[in-house]
């Protein structure tokens, strides 16, 4: 009997389920409504698919699970952990505390309270001061009963992480290992202000994923599946519960993501632009090489600007005549390849339009992001800020290659099959000595 | 200090018009300068903790008031990670005026154009003193001593630098291409990025020396790049800054050089279809927009503004930001009257940019063909 993947797809108005064997083949589909709460429609889809008599819960190996919706905690300011926010950085950054731009009621929600200590490292790696470990011992003691969970952002910890693990080291030996601890470093790039807001966005999620990982696994014990749980990532791949659960900022909106990816598979294309049509909300976005292209600059996530990288999708309401103007950027932008339809809806789409050679509408299509989420590849990645010198570009690359290999492989990849699928380095500019920033992405199919 | 006038005619800055203040100032970068983004966040801060600031203009102040040019030197991208600590204008101020003698009665942007439009102001709010309604480029430019006051015999030495955490460097030098070449040397050394204080000059100096109504016309461009749609915005920059559309289309392509300090390179945009519909402008750019080409022509020429929007929404695109593809409108705008003068041309027309070519005004000042 074939290894069966169950993808699901949790949406605002409805949740969708597929099952997908080991040839690719979809031998089953089903979709609920939305019952108000997000898990109860997961669970709800996952019953539903289980009653189709192809699917046999025993052959099921892997669930893959992509939802935007999973973490409503953010936006409902609700479920989230109480967080600890620790910079890094005086003297310097004092102008803007940390929190500074947040809507007032999520800042309320989530803030245990807020310091900036000395430390922090210059932008070519040497430590700017010494790292005030007094100070954040004390700040822990006032703290340390709210905390749910800390989080830790470092000056120029992208260049050299030393300070924040340092702090981090010294938060474990406090409050013990159980606690939380997110760390600029692996969550961001360069813009302290952004990745800090993503590293403590990403520490406040992980009560909401964990609530979420529980209810799904009850569910597919319920119906007998005993499988390996994967959570979709923003960029449409995939990572394990327990990755999930330490990074649960890379999964807030993974919706399209996974509907890109979904289309890429289903159309068999690597370059497109894809439409994706919902119930009441429509995106457009471009596959470039068989990736989701990304928005450059920060995004923004329940009112707060980070440094999160997510796909660059434009959205508009379904029905809204303003479809076919992102259609016509998003061609610009993306000459090569056709135009994917996918979606409940995309029959709103008509079949010519400007700048538009081809419209390919796959089979299957309405089920574009669950397929998306189930065929989707097990991803890790990691960036650095070096000085673009011959010999630290080397040293640091083989560093990032190191690190990207290793995220991936703790999201679940299997580590003989893991690999480098993409290498970005982007020169910083305006700097006296010219640096570099070294991103890195391994993926591989989960086993 | 300022002469009898009731406070509440007097123009103000607050939480309510830094974002206007902050679009107006990315249209005069000039596709650089800096995301001033981060000194909104900045002077709101400092704002809500000292007050709101008070924009002064030239004849507010006595003859003899000495006024501060400021602002920061160095990497943008490192100021958006090493971020400022707040008390750099105050360290600035201590220093310029054991440097003049003086107390200071306003701060003043050297440069209204990116980020360096909006750092003065939350160091003014700090210092409880006004920003007077002026700057030293009326746009942005790379080099330190491409200011008016330069042009205008104003030394740009001594020069006060400070790092937010103690360390001030003041720099006297033989001329100002030094003061430029050894700021930039020390900024290295302060972090990459600093604070300064340059060009010290008392009021009656600053008459005919600065670029006056810098602020109030950022504030201005702001208010009109919320008009509705690109046309909306294009209609408000013809009218506040006599700005000619010199192509809309899309960017077809784009290289980009990064060198030591500056990112070289071009971008061509070409709008219409077909042999007889087709048109395509070429822009070179060296951090700003320089220079725009259309059939070999030149159409518009530092040390004029040229600026590109996105088409979409109207907003000013920083040369590094600019995508492969993007919709964008390319508008060009005469810069203030000091750069058109022989020694202006000298310092930041094409040719001190390295480009053999001569400065001509926006379309030859011909009527735009639009």
């Amino acid at each position: 009997m074939s290894d069966l993947r169950i993808g699901i797809a949790s949406g605002t108005t409805g949740t969708d389920a597929v099952a997908i064997d080991d040839r690719d083949r979809l031998l089953a589909t089903a979709s609920v409504q939305a019952a108000g709460d997000v898990r109860g429609a997961i669970a709800a889809a996952i019953r539903a698919i289980v009653a189709d008599d192809a699917v046999v819960p025993g052959a099921v190996r892997w669930v893959m699970l992509g939802s935007g919706q999973a973490l409503e905690g953010v936006a409902a300011v609700q479920g989230v952990r109480k967080v600890a926010v620790v910079r890094v950085g005086g003297p310097l950054t004092l102008s803007v505390p940390p929190l500074a731009t947040w809507p007032s009621a999520l800042r309320d929600a989530v803030s245990a309270g807020e310091i900036v200590v000395a430390g922090g490292s210059e932008y070519d790696g040497r430590a700017m001061v010494a790292l005030d470990e007094d100070a954040i011992a004390r700040f822990l003691d006032g703290v340390g009963d709210e905390a749910q969970a800390i989080a830790i952002s470092g000056v120029f910890a992208p260049v050299s992480p030393e300070h924040e693990l340092a702090a981090a080291d010294l938060v474990r030996r406090k409050l013990g290992n159980w606690v939380h601890v997110s760390l600029s470093h692996e969550i961001g790039s360069i813009g302290l202000l952004e990745r800090e807001n993503a590293t403590v966005l990403n520490a406040a999620l992980g009560g909401a994923a964990e609530r979420l990982a529980v209810a799904v696994r009850a569910t597919l014990a319920e119906v007998g599946i005993d499988a390996e749980l994967f959570f979709a990532q923003n960029d449409g791949t995939l990572m394990v519960v327990e990755h999930a659960l330490r990074f649960p900022a890379l999964m807030v909106a993974s919706g399209p993501g996974t509907t890109i990816r979904g289309a890429a598979h289903l159309s068999g294309v690597g370059d497109a632009v894809v439409v994706a049509v919902g119930a009441t909300t429509s995106y457009v976005g471009a596959l470039v090489n068989g990736i989701p292209r990304e928005r450059t600059g920060p995004t923004e996530i329940a009112g707060v600007r980070t440094s999160l990288r997510l796909p660059d999708v434009h959205r508009v309401p379904t029905g809204d005549a303003t479809l076919a103007g992102a259609v016509e950027d998003a061609k610009a932008a993306q000459p090569a390849g056709p135009l994917v339809v996918v979606g409940r809806g995309q029959w709103l789409v008509p079949d010519r339009m400007d700048g538009v050679s081809e419209v390919i509408r796959p089979r299957d299509g309405e089920f574009a992001q669950a397929i998306g989420a189930a065929v989707g590849s097990v991803s890790g990645q990691f960036a650095r800020i070096c000085l673009n010198r011959p010999d630290t570009r080397r040293t640091v690359l083989e560093e990032v290659r190191t690190a990207a290999i290793a995220r991936a492989i703790d999201a679940g990849a299997h580590p003989d099959t893991v690999a480098v699928v993409e290498v970005d380095e982007a020169p910083l500019t305006y700097l006296v000595h010219p640096a570099l920033r070294i991103r890195v992405r391994a993926a591989g199919p989960c086993w | 200090m300022p002469k009898f006038r009731r406070v509440k005619d007097m123009l103000h800055l607050d939480a309510s018009n830094l974002p206007a203040l902050a679009r107006g100032c990315s249209v005069l970068g000039a596709g650089g300068g800096g995301d001033p983004g981060l000194g909104v966040v900045m002077a709101a801060e400092a704002i809500k903790r000292h007050g709101v600031v008070t924009v002064v203009k030239l004849d507010d102040l006595d003859e003899a008031a000495w006024l501060m040019p400021c602002g920061m030197i160095g990497a943008p991208t490192i100021a958006t990670e090493r971020i400022w600590s707040g008390d750099e204008g105050t360290v600035l101020r201590e220093v310029f005026e054991d440097l003049h003698g003086g107390q200071v009665a306003a701060l003043m942007c050297f440069q209204i154009g990116g980020a360096n439009g909006l750092l003065p102001v939350s160091w003014a709010a700090r210092c409880g003193l006004p920003l007077l309604d002026a700057d030293g480029m009326g746009r942005a430019f790379s080099e330190l001593q491409q200011q008016a006051m330069h042009v205008a015999g104003v030394s740009v030495s001594p020069v006060a630098l400070t790092d937010g955490r103690g360390n001030t460097i003041v720099l006297r030098t033989a001329d100002d291409v030094w003061a430029g070449r050894l700021a930039r040397e020390a900024a290295a050394s302060l972090g990459g990025v600093c604070a300064a204080a340059i060009c010290g000059m008392r009021a009656g100096r600053a008459r005919h020396a600065v670029v006056e109504g810098s602020v109030s016309l950022a504030l201005r461009l702001g208010a009109a790049l919320r008009a509705k749609g690109l046309g909306g915005v294009l209609d408000a920059l013809g009218s506040v800054l006599a700005a000619t559309l010199l192509i809309e289309g899309r960017v077809v392509d784009l290289e980009r050089r990064a060198g030591d300090e500056t990112l070289t390179g071009s971008v061509t945009v070409r709008a219409g279809s077909g042999p007889a519909g087709m048109r395509q402008l070429r822009l070179e750019m060296q951090n700003e927009y320089l220079l725009a080409f259309e059939d070999g022509a030149l159409r518009a020429a530092v040390p004029d503004l040229i600026c590109v929007l996105a088409t979409e929404s109207g907003t000013p695109i920083a040369a590094e930001e600019l995508r492969y593809g993007q919709g964008v409108a390319v508008v060009a705008a005469p810069a203030p009257a000091i750069w058109h003068s022989g020694p202006g041309l000298a310092l930041v027309g094409p040719r001190a940019f390295g480009y053999a070519v001569d400065y001509a005004p926006v379309d030859g000042g011909m009527e735009a063909h639009v």
